[in-house]
């Protein structure tokens, strides 16, 4: 296999790879930022797609694309980090699953699974020492004027 | 020879079966079972991806270790950003994945775009994202950090995606690659070049390119992060007058 075509087809699998793991990713998780995180890394997933078809083809379209999709990708972080800075000041989680009105009607009842508790982090007993080593020699005339009158 | 269709279906199994296990499903340990097995599927993806009669010179060699490295890194980060519970220790493999894609972008020739995804997403929405995830203070250790939506059928339907995505991509161009014809040929792209996409002066070429033929886009794409900003700034100052 040609040497070019060999390389547009690695970049197009780890582009598709890229894809598809964002996609698990915003399908399953329930924290509203790693949802977001998840759809930035479906655009990266498409932009090396772009690259890879751009350098095969010979033509800047897909590098100009690249640039867009970086410009309309940082206008929707700007604003979806603004919208969930408002959702978590309503409800105090960065959970997805509270704003459970917003589903449409013939859903089944959502439950919350049961998760056993994690053992909460315990202070550490930090070691304690003797004090060592000699004190300083303060003269009484050098420590009576920080006393308020 | 095993048929390659085989092999993708492998790895889509495994991957399947080990994106499942490494999801969060609510404190059930699928780290021992579930890393071993997407290691499997990324390995039988990778032995998709190496031609071994290509590999006439060192420089191929060399050439090939730096792109499964760079795609190594990148994929791996993929994998841990969509499966740790802490969002923090997301946020920051994500970081890292995006390192590995301005690389893969590097290795392609595209310059400016490798710099501009460091300088852009990885420098400023990336740091964004920490800003909001340090004022939401998670610890990874609440309910809906450790449990995901319907954590099988969403690992089998994007891995099942990615096979069918890559089974098409390759069936598609091993044709194309029986009867040659890429328009960049290889010969073309070893030198140096002074035009077109991997030319010495590609900055150059890139920006003629981007102000010339797409300046209105340009422009609007200003005026749309002028929009973007100014929106921003509103949606939040709307909540204040409520809390007073």
């Amino acid at each position: 296999m040609n040497p070019e075509i060999a390389l547009l087809h690695n970049y197009l699998i780890v582009g598709a790879v890229l894809f598809g793991l964002g996609a698990v990713g915003f399908l399953s998780r329930r924290n509203m930022i790693v949802m977001f995180l998840c759809a930035e890394m479906m655009l990266q997933g498409v932009s090396l797609s772009l690259v890879a078809f751009s350098r095969f083809h010979n033509d800047f379209g897909g590098q100009m694309l690249v640039v867009f999709i970086i410009a309309v990708a940082a206008c929707e972080a700007a604003i979806a980090l603004a919208l969930v800075l408002m959702l978590v000041r309503r409800v105090g989680k960065l959970d997805v699953a509270v704003w459970q009105s917003l589903r449409e009607d013939n859903q089944p009842e959502f439950e919350e699974e049961k998760v056993p508790e994690e053992p909460s982090e315990k202070p550490e007993a930090w070691p304690s020492l003797a004090r060592a080593g000699l004190t300083a020699e303060v003269s009484p005339e050098k420590t009576d004027y920080r006393r308020k009158p | 020879m095993i048929d390659s269709q085989w092999i993708f279906t492998l790895a889509v199994l495994s991957g399947a079966v080990g994106m499942w296990l490494l999801l969060p499903r609510g404190g059930r340990g699928g780290w021992p079972l579930g890393v071993p097995l997407m290691a499997i599927a990324l390995g039988l993806g990778a032995s998709q991806l190496l031609r071994l009669e290509g590999m006439e010179s060192p420089q191929r060699w060399v050439a090939e270790g730096v792109f499964f490295m760079l795609a190594g890194v990148t994929v791996v980060s993929a994998v841990a950003t969509v499966t740790l519970r802490n969002p923090i220790y997301c946020a920051i493999w994500f970081g890292l994945s995006l390192l590995g894609t301005a690389g893969l972008f590097l290795f392609a020739g595209a310059q400016f775009l490798a710099v501009a995804t460091v300088v852009v997403y990885a420098g400023a929405i990336l740091v964004t994202f920490l800003f909001v995830l340090m004022l939401a203070h998670p610890r990874g250790r609440a309910v809906y950090d450790r449990s995901s939506w319907e954590a099988l059928v969403s690992a089998a339907t994007g891995v099942v995606m990615i096979g069918i995505l890559s089974m098409t991509v390759a069936d598609v161009l091993t044709l194309h690659g029986e009867q040659g014809g890429a328009l960049v040929t290889a010969a073309e792209a070893a030198g140096p070049r002074s035009d077109g996409v991997l030319a010495d002066a590609h900055v150059a070429h890139f920006g003629a390119e981007l102000f010339g033929r797409h300046l209105i886009a340009v422009e609007v794409a200003g005026t749309l992060l002028l929009v973007a900003l100014v929106g921003a700034a509103v949606i939040v100052a709307q909540t204040k007058p409520e809390q007073q």
